[in-house]
């Protein structure tokens, strides 16, 4: 099928599954692996597109579900899309709206055809289809668009639904192939489904490759399974992918889940969680989450992350030489305090991501993920997530070797 | 001995003839303050809504008002974290720019009313954890420690019912007597406001004509709780050279006008954040609206303009026009009053920033052109005809505003009504993990005429 983006492999690490490349999206070049902050409603909590820019972001989320609801497909029609409705010069991303659909509306079941619920002021009973997804992705203009899928939390014990979901996932594919309507501007991702089995997830990644899509999402996981389970999941698929299409993990992004996913070999990511936990005081640091809101942090002067290059930490020209002090003095008085703390933790996730790329690019990213688990959890080895190391190793790295 | 002045009057070259004046604040390190001009107004050290880079980077605030009592909440117990910190505590502490003046007042502008009255040594102040008893030696000692570019001395205030003439008279003995102390421990040699209060001059004349003859060449400046006593000051050159600031509450942009006409020269305007609040954008422009902007400011269909547009209106949704037309504002720039419609609907935070932004430039916007219509001997007729085309009164609001925080109120007792709805809890938040997710307010009909889903027969 036609594609409007172009993935060129830049590096590949030699030890991990792990790649860098540059991938060139309508809106402009973006750097893989990369992470991607969620502006569910068309704003990134707080942050002015312009502040966001300079976080380093060139590819960001918005949610389908919420924008098909506010501000509505005859808004953006007539706004010209998403990208018009809210400044954004740079590349958006939008997921099919399902996953919000039938976590968000208690009724909502799925069949053939569709996600059913029942409106939930009248009671009325609604579908919403891949068609409708398309549609409504269509006029947001996204540079990026997921097909709808038939999502079930990987640890259903339910193997047949499991398959079934998969099964459908594929031919609501094709109902989304069928019914993009711009596939030179935009993008769409097939989502790669199966639960925690790797048989079903080998087929789907056959059946699916097999489409052509211009890049391949990774779905379903990042639902309560072992981090253990998730690794074999996203390992078993990234082997079976095409070399040179771009790979996302869908609702990834704690750091070490970041670093071990690429070096398991895939590309994209993206979480709430980096925006959500600053709006709750918390500060990302390379080592570890602080929570400003403790008494411990009132009279710190030191800034958020020491040598951390974000506006606020950073001092000088351009930088605001924030402290721990006052984030502690407005977390959850004054929006501002959350509007600083989410500056921070997504430039502190884009840097992530650019130093593991750096790394890949420089072929020593095995060296950069020891220093990174060191830095994480004090250089105490014992401390160290099994999972983590379990995953390492079937790439080639070991941990807990000097 | 006489202090160097931080203020130079312009314009009239006698400033104590009474009518709107042209002048300049002048402090070291910071930018020049041109006058008639305004002072943000924070709250715990940040202008709410906007983050330090976005205030450098997109307004043309001047100066900041700060308030003790919004820093002090830990000193019962020990030293607060804000008077730990060396050299210029409240830039360093705040990140706000270096170029921006800071004006340190005891308390926050509008004050919540304390229960407790004040005392022959301190006055009662409203921290983020309570009410606290601020004595004015502590406060003499913080201005010492914080070492704002300007702080305004203790007054004792009521904040209430117009208090009788016993109190009218204690208070003005107990204001003079805060001011000397201040006046003469004043070792960090910062700029002192005298604070005029706000009863009649007859009952505080003698501590007016302690300013006049003892004090004018000490202080650096006059703070008005009640701009109508301007006119009621001792016409002395030593007073008269000083700058007015008003702590008043301006209701309008009329009511700015009016204390311009009488002299005042610095002005602290709550009703900018309340229009922010309330998702109202600013648009009046001195003394007329722009060319372009007639049509946009007309489209009510009265002849007379409205002061600001309610942004929750949802006629907005598709308009790709700015706030205000010409306006060179960021947000009026970069977005369009869908964007800012769609956020307000959205409770998005960035709804209230980019009003914000906006409307702290409207100000910007107004003092500048009140400068200009002053220099150019104009200010009068101008005013007249600014009083003439705009609405007398803000528009009303009619959305939700942002999440009110405890120490922004005091708390009517038992049985009061919650200040924050209960589905605010998602404000400006994509969380769905509170068990509280977005969910279509339309009915099944609107939906499918939306294209979000389509109805089926069971």
């Amino acid at each position: 099928m036609p594609s409007a983006l172009k993935y060129e492999l830049v590096a590949r690490c030699s030890t991990t599954k792990a790649r860098a490349a540059i991938l060139t999206l309508p809106h402009g070049p973006v750097q893989l692996p990369l992470f991607m902050p969620v502006a569910t409603q068309a704003s990134l909590k707080g942050l002015t597109p312009q502040q966001l820019e300079e976080t380093g972001c060139r590819l960001c989320l918005n949610n389908t579900y919420h924008l098909g609801l506010k501000p509505g497909q005859e808004v953006l029609e007539k706004l010209g899309g998403a990208h018009k409705l809210q400044g954004w010069n740079h590349n958006i991303l939008t997921d099919s709206g399902g996953f919000q659909m039938v976590s968000l509306l208690k009724l909502a079941n799925v069949t053939e055809e569709g996600v059913r619920f029942l409106s939930p002021h009248d009671g009325t009973p609604m579908l919403l289809t891949p068609e409708h997804s398309i549609s409504l992705q269509n006029t947001i203009g996204s540079d990026i668009i997921m097909q709808l899928d038939d999502v079930i939390v990987t640890t259903s014990p339910d193997m047949e639904r499991m398959r079934e979901a998969m099964e459908r996932s594929v031919r609501w594919l094709d109902r989304c192939i069928a019914a993009h309507k711009n596939p030179t501007k935009q993008n769409l991702f097939c989502i790669i489904q199966g639960g925690l089995d790797l048989e079903l997830r080998a087929r789907c990644c056959k059946e699916m490759v097999a489409r052509g899509t211009p890049g391949i999402a990774i779905g379903g996981l990042s639902g309560g399974e072992a981090k253990a389970d998730y690794c074999r999941v996203v390992s078993t698929c990234t082997s079976l992918l095409p070399e040179m299409k771009p790979r996302y993990v869908m609702g990834i992004g704690y750091p070490e889940d970041l670093v071990v996913s690429v070096a398991l070999g895939a590309d994209m990511f993206d979480c709430v969680w980096p925006t959500r936990t600053a709006r709750f005081g918390n500060a990302i640091t390379k080592y570890g989450v602080l929570n400003l809101r403790h008494a411990r942090y009132a009279n710190d002067f030191g800034p958020i992350e020491e040598g951390c290059g974000c506006v606020c930490c950073r001092e000088g020209e351009g930088g605001l030489g924030v402290t721990k002090a006052f984030i502690h003095h407005i977390a959850a008085k004054e929006t501002v305090g959350a509007h600083l703390l989410t500056m921070h933790n997504v430039h502190y996730q884009l840097a992530l991501m650019r130093s593991v790329r750096d790394s890949i690019i420089e072929d020593r990213f095995p060296a950069f993920l020891k220093q990174f688990f060191a830095d994480r959890h004090d250089g105490d080895k014992t401390k160290y997530p099994d999972w983590a190391v379990e995953a390492l190793r079937t790439v080639g790295v070991d941990l807990m070797e000097p | 001995m006489e202090k160097p002045g931080i203020f130079e009057i312009i314009r009239p070259e006698d400033p104590s003839v009474l009518g709107p004046r042209l002048g300049q604040l002048t402090v070291q390190g910071r930018s020049k303050l041109e006058t008639p001009n305004f002072l943000a107004i924070s709250s715990r050290g940040v202008v709410p809504h906007m983050t330090p880079d976005v205030i450098a980077a997109s307004s043309q605030i001047g100066g900041v008002h700060m308030a003790l009592e919004d820093f002090i909440e830990k000193s019962p117990s020990g030293t607060p974290p804000i008077m730990k910190i060396p050299g210029n505590p409240l830039h360093t502490f705040t990140a706000i720019p270096n170029s921006i003046i800071t004006l340190l007042a005891p308390r926050r502008t509008p004050a919540v009313t304390a229960p407790n009255g004040n005392s022959d040594t301190a006055i009662s102040v409203f921290t983020s954890t309570g009410f606290q008893a601020l004595s004015n030696k502590s406060y003499i000692s913080s201005i010492q420690t914080l070492r704002p570019d300007i702080s305004i001395a203790l007054a004792d205030l009521t904040y209430g019912p117009l208090p009788g003439t016993k109190r009218t008279v204690k208070m003005s003995d107990r204001t003079q007597e805060w001011l000397s102390d201040l006046l003469s421990e004043n070792g960090h040699g910062g700029a002192v406001f005298a604070p005029i209060l706000p009863i009649d001059s007859l009952s505080q004349s003698e501590y007016l004509d302690y300013l006049a003859d003892d004090q004018a060449g000490e202080i650096s400046g006059l703070a008005f709780y009640d701009s109508n006593l301007l006119p009621d000051i001792p016409a002395t050159t030593s007073l008269s050279r000083l700058p007015h600031l008003s702590l008043d509450e301006p209701a309008s942009p009329h009511h700015i006008l009016r204390q311009i006409s009488l002299g005042m020269d610095i002005f602290t305007i709550p009703f900018i954040g309340h229009a922010t609040d309330a998702g109202i954008a600013l648009t009046f422009r001195f003394p007329r609206p722009l060319p372009d902007d007639a049509v946009a400011s007309n489209d009510t269909g009265s002849s007379v303009v409205p002061l600001g547009i309610d942004m929750w209106i949802p006629t907005h949704a598709t308009s790709l026009l700015p706030l205000s037309n010409s306006c060179t504002c960021y947000t009026c720039t970069s977005h369009h009053r869908a964007y800012i419609q769609h956020l307000l609907s959205a409770k998005e935070m960035l709804g209230w920033v980019l009003l914000q932004i906006h409307n702290h430039h409207i100000l910007s916007e107004f003092f500048s052109s009140i400068r200009a219509s002053i220099k150019m001997g104009t200010f009068e007729a101008d005013a007249e005809e600014f009083g003439r085309i705009y609405e007398s009164e803000l528009p009303e609001k009619s959305g939700k505003g942002p999440r009110v925080r405890g120490y922004h109120f005091k708390s009517e007792g038992p049985g009061e009504a919650k200040k924050n709805k209960a589905p605010w809890g998602n404000l400006g938040s994509d969380d769905q993990s509170a068990g509280r997710g977005l969910v279509p307010d339309e009915n099944s009909t609107e939906l499918q005429e939306k294209g979000f889903a389509e109805k089926v027969e069971e």
